[in-house]
């Protein structure tokens, strides 16, 4: 008997060796092993997220100063229209929902202030003029400034994919209609919108947003016209 | 040894499994401070139902989860709706007039470093003279940036926006109506389906917009849609993308709209009774099918019309022997193998014609068709 329990405990240990001798090479190797221990303490963070939209590379890196190519300018005589693109490969319009707005959300852009103008040391033109296709101020229509120009935004023509997540889909994640800014009456154009039955955790990817500013007439040359945008993100 | 063998096991356990993760996810931004068990749509947008003159306490957690610190405005802002009737936050520099207007932040600033978050407590004190129905507004988190000098071009900022729904109670409509959907083809071959949904009352409604495809014949090719809130007043509109269906041919797309129209019912809260359902009119519309459904259906169709020509060719004989084969009374001797090289025809059809069975046994007198003589 005495000689079966030394028997029975000798192989104990080989087993007990074994298992420490796999525990140590799947460690060092990377794998992940769960073990029942009084003394081991398991910790996982995960801080509270936020719905958010940015502008980051291909890599996911944000972009801190994104751009919004249009094609270049020469001054003319008649009404021009430029057009331009918003998210480019480089620069894509990225939205992050890690399970804070489940029952949906909307991407939208609008000026910092609908009375913005294209703001230049000389003569300034407008992004949301209604009066003469807007290419003149009308005097007539809720604008308050007195020039021209009106800038239009397609989202439609963009292309939406899913951005890091695997398991993720673009199905209810619709993009936005085309439309032009109009003072007191199209103040923000929706970008994209994410149904409730969209992914709860996800994140997606818009590129090539069209954009497209109409330049009034006999507009000076200058190389310093800006305008501030801002891109929101809102859970509703 | 047995000893140090557990000792080592439980000591490479601690040290393998100690190990702290911490898993980031997101920019920054906010969400609501204290979401409510009875309505888990608290926990992404601030819902109250306040009486006149009410108010109440409420906090929204600012959450920086970027590598950087960041400096963050906190503001509120009344709604403003967006193009599609999308819910939107008006801008900073729109003066509030509404919901915007009766929320007093405690803070108005947050500096927080990477992986943090804080606590900023606002009051909503409901104006004794607001109007019966849902109002809504915005908290507001956006990144303090300062403009960069010389910059030409568009300048561009981000923010978040939590939606805060007030509703005062009184008498609430809730009611939509369908406004149009249309069909259009684009340059790729895709197809945009934009159907329109008004909100007649004074609340907004949470309505599952579906567009079901289907084939000529009724199967259901692809449902688009999901729930969208519809605010009060606005008329929502989208733009489902459908694929360039595989197959082509005729199809036809219908919007349908399902709703709680019960005043019981009111942001993230069933009234559990019968959901009304908008059904608008189908639009038909036509798909050249793809080069591969192309040419699998030209092959069927092949196939089908020469099927369809063995078939006329053997109802043609059919007819043929029916009409010209003449009755033949067996002789001694004969079986219908010396029958059918004596009628130059197959020992099978001779069978297949006069419905022999196996063994096909024939006995003298017995009468059957065979082909005439020439």
């Amino acid at each position: 008997m005495h000689k079966l329990m030394r028997k029975l405990l000798g192989k104990l240990n080989i087993i007990l060796t074994l298992t420490l001798a796999v525990v140590m090479a799947g460690g060092l190797g990377g794998a992940t092993y769960v073990l029942a221990s009084s003394t081991s303490n398991f910790t996982q963070t995960i801080n509270a997220g936020a719905l958010a939209v940015d502008i980051v590379t291909s890599a996911y890196v944000t972009v801190e100063s994104p751009t919004m190519a249009m094609s270049a300018a020469t001054l003319s005589f008649a009404c021009q229209t430029k057009t331009g693109t918003f998210g480019a490969a480089e620069e894509m319009i990225y939205v992050t929902n890690p399970d804070v707005a489940d029952n949906g959300w909307t991407v939208s852009m609008a000026a910092a202030a609908t009375t913005a103008v294209w703001d230049s040391a000389g003569t300034d033109f407008d992004f949301n003029e209604a009066g003469s296709s807007g290419c003149v101020d009308d005097g007539v229509t809720t604008d308050a400034d007195a020039f021209g120009g009106q800038m239009t935004v397609d989202p439609s023509a963009g292309t939406l994919a899913v951005g890091n997540c695997a398991s993720c889909v673009t199905t209810n994640v619709t993009k936005g209609s085309s439309a032009p800014f109009v003072e007191g009456t199209t103040d923000t154009i929706t970008i994209l919108t994410g149904a409730a039955a969209s992914d709860d955790i996800g994140d997606w990817k818009l590129t090539g947003v069209s954009i497209s500013q109409k330049i009034p007439a006999e507009q000076p040359v200058a190389s310093d016209y800006d305008i501030n945008m801002v891109l929101s993100i809102t859970a509703s | 040894m047995r000893i140090l063998v557990i000792g080592l096991t439980i000591l490479t356990s601690a040290v393998f499994a100690s190990s702290v993760f911490a898993i980031e996810y997101g920019g920054f931004g906010g969400r609501p401070a204290y979401p409510r068990a009875d309505n888990p749509r608290t926990e992404s947008i601030f819902v109250h139902t306040l009486e006149l003159g009410n108010v109440q306490e409420e906090g929204v957690l600012t959450v920086n989860n970027s590598a950087e610190r960041k400096t963050m405005l906190v503001y509120a802002v009344d709604s403003t709706p967006s193009t599609g009737g999308a819910f939107a936050c008006a801008q900073k520099s729109e003066v509030p007039s509404d919901v915007g207007a009766w929320i007093t932040l405690e803070k108005g600033e947050v500096t927080l470093e990477p992986g943090t978050n804080e606590l900023v407590p606002f009051t909503i004190t409901v104006p004794k003279n607001a109007s019966v129905g849902e109002h809504n507004g915005c908290i507001v988190m956006q990144e303090k940036k300062e403009k960069a000098d010389g910059k030409s071009g568009v300048s561009l900022s981000f923010r978040t926006g939590l939606r805060v729904a007030i509703t005062i109670p009184g008498e609430l409509e809730r009611k939509l109506e369908l406004v149009g959907f249309t069909v259009t083809k684009k340059d790729d071959g895709s197809f945009l389906l934009h159907p329109l949904v008004k909100n007649l009352g004074n609340v907004s409604i949470d309505a599952d917009a579906q567009v079901i495809t289907r084939y000529f014949f009724g199967l259901t090719h692809i449902t688009h849609g999901g729930q969208y809130p519809i605010l009060r007043g606005d008329t929502s509109d989208w733009n489902f993308e459908l694929k360039k269906p595989f197959w082509g041919g005729w199809y036809r797309s219908n919007f349908v709209v399902e709703y709680d129209e019960n005043p019981e019912a009111g942001v993230g809260v069933k009234s559990g009774k019968t959901l009304t359902q908008l059904e608008g009119l189908s639009v038909w519309f036509w798909s050249f099918p793809t080069s591969a459904a192309l040419a699998i259906e030209v092959v069927v169709l092949l196939l089908i019309a020469f099927g369809g020509f063995l078939f006329w060719l053997s109802q043609k004989r059919k007819r043929w022997i029916k009409e010209n084969w003449v009755s033949y009374e067996i002789k001694a001797g004969e079986d219908i193998k010396s029958l059918a090289e004596r009628f130059d025809v197959s020992w099978k059809l001779i069978a297949r014609t006069n419905k022999l069975q196996p063994p096909y046994a024939l006995k003298p007198g017995e009468k059957i068709k065979v082909p005439p003589t020439k």
